[in-house]
């Protein structure tokens, strides 16, 4: 084993909990290749919060020690872990700027001997739960361009979402509710309609704003008064006709 | 050229309050970006619920009609599993498989068909289906990247509340690729005197029956051009002179 593949070792030991996911592991270095790919940056690492609150690398597009050993300084300094605590994103980090890099002095120090100009942070998050930070570097001093700085959000939720796969099952249960609340509620919005402009001979159109008016006016909810009409509770000619 | 495709279609997914179309992407531009000849993105979160995304219009709209239509194929299957559908050759797969879809994707002249979940733990929110012409399998490249995008999009859905809040209150910006199936449910229960689940079972029994996609005939029903009143007794059938003739 090489010394970069021992300090790799090491930190990917560090997240216990994904150890043993080579597939997971084996994706996100390939998703790191793609950022500098697409991103036309020099290098990029996927930082994840271990079990101790700490940022441990996970993936990296390029695994040379003094790579790696940027990313492993930032324990307590650095801009992933800004980002991390505060889930906003930092992006287009001038190394060589006293003033941007204030607060992590070490961390700009070592990576401008490692030849970096520019670093960005993208917080890796779901909703409220900020899980890590996605990590770029650029031997140029180049700023991502709008457009540029979405495809790396873009990146940083997949990073986000495929480590989520192995993580706990509360948020998926809690989205596929909403989802499912959102698809059943649109869905009787329309069986209604139909139901109406059945019995009224009228378009399914006409039926949706004479349904919006009586929700309205009633003060109900507009999918209660669905479910109501679809299950027979209240009868069609208690609606006023378009 | 695939890379750009790919940042593009990653720069579209984000979530676009206010437009109704979730996650709205250019689904050509998609199916470029990992070469094949089209893409269909469903979300199914559960109870056979199914809405359309995005979808390249031809054989991979015919494809999730069809299933949707007969509820089998690799959407059902994944959307219930939760673990990708891999067909590289759909003319060697065995017809038991999926006895009635088969032939009709084979017809289509569909050769392979990669189905990925969109997965959020071990919950199955929806599926990403590719189609091929050309049998063979998906090279490692453009496999990957359809795993980024599913990701990417099950952000997107993650993050995008106000859409389905716009969505769920059928608020006009919103757009509902089936809304007509459901439209032409609740005329079919009112016709018929059934409850609307009975409803959608007579819709798709008579759509396969006529060997049509679930969807036209709900448009026919809607536009007035078929009933389900049987209180003559008779089958569903054409409006008479394509009338709109009262209950």
């Amino acid at each position: 084993m090489t010394r970069e593949e021992r300090l790799l070792a090491a930190v990917i030991d560090a997240v216990d909990t994904l150890v043993d996911d080579f597939d997971l592991i084996d994706f996100l270095h390939t998703l790191c290749d793609r950022c500098v790919e697409l991103l036309d940056v020099s290098a990029a690492g996927v930082m994840l919060e271990d079990p101790g609150g700490e940022l441990q690398l996970i993936a990296a597009s390029d695994e040379h020690t003094r790579l790696l050993e940027i990313f492993a300084l930032q324990h307590d300094e650095g801009p992933c872990v800004e980002c991390h605590r505060s889930g906003i994103l930092r992006l287009n980090i001038d190394l060589t700027s006293p003033a941007e890099t204030g607060t992590f002095p070490v961390f700009a120090a070592r990576g401008r001997e490692s030849g970096f100009v520019t670093t960005h942070a993208l917080p890796m998050r779901l909703r409220d739960t900020v899980i890590g930070a996605l990590n770029l570097f650029d031997t140029r001093r180049q700023n991502l361009s709008p457009a540029d700085a979405r495809v790396a959000q873009a990146l940083a939720d997949v990073a986000t979402i495929a480590i989520l796969q192995h993580r706990t099952a509360a948020h998926a249960n809690q989205q596929r509710a909403q989802m499912h609340a959102a698809l059943k509620s649109r869905i009787a919005i329309e069986q209604a309609k139909g139901i109406l402009a059945e019995r009224w001979s009228t378009t399914v159109d006409e039926a949706f704003d004479a349904l919006r008016r009586h929700a309205r006016s009633h003060r109900l909810g507009l999918t209660m008064v669905c479910r109501q009409i679809i299950d027979g509770q209240l009868p069609t000619d208690a609606i006023d006709r378009p | 050229m695939a890379m750009d495709d790919l940042a593009a279609v990653l720069e579209s997914l984000r979530p676009a309050p206010g437009s109704g179309g979730m996650a709205g992407v250019d689904a050509q531009r998609c199916a470029r970006a990992l070469g094949v000849d089209g893409v269909a993105v469903s979300v199914t979160p559960g109870s056979g619920l199914n809405e359309l995304l995005w979808v390249t219009p031809g054989a991979s709209t015919r494809l999730e009609d069809l299933q949707f239509t007969l509820g089998q194929g690799p959407g059902p299957e994944v959307a219930s599993s939760g673990a990708a559908v891999v067909v590289p050759d759909l003319a060697a797969e065995p017809a038991a498989r999926w006895p009635v879809l088969l032939p009709e994707v084979l017809a289509l002249g569909i050769g392979a068909v990669f189905c990925l979940p969109l997965r959020l733990g071990e919950v199955c929110l929806g599926t990403m289906t590719l189609q091929r012409a050309r049998p063979g399998p998906l090279a490692q490249t453009p496999m990957s990247d359809a795993r980024i995008i599913t990701h990417a999009l099950t952000a997107a859905l993650v993050k995008d509340e106000q859409s389905w809040d716009a969505f769920a209150a059928a608020h006009d910006s919103s757009h509902f690729y089936r809304a007509a199936v459901h439209q032409a449910t609740g005329m079919v229960s009112a016709q018929a005197g059934v409850s609307v689940a009975e409803a959608l079972i007579r819709l798709r029994a008579y759509a396969f029956q006529q060997g049509r996609s679930l969807l036209e005939v709900a448009e026919d029903v809607v536009a007035r051009r078929v009933h389900f009143r049987d209180d003559d007794g008779d089958e569903p059938g054409p409006a008479p002179g394509g009338g709109t003739e009262g209950p």
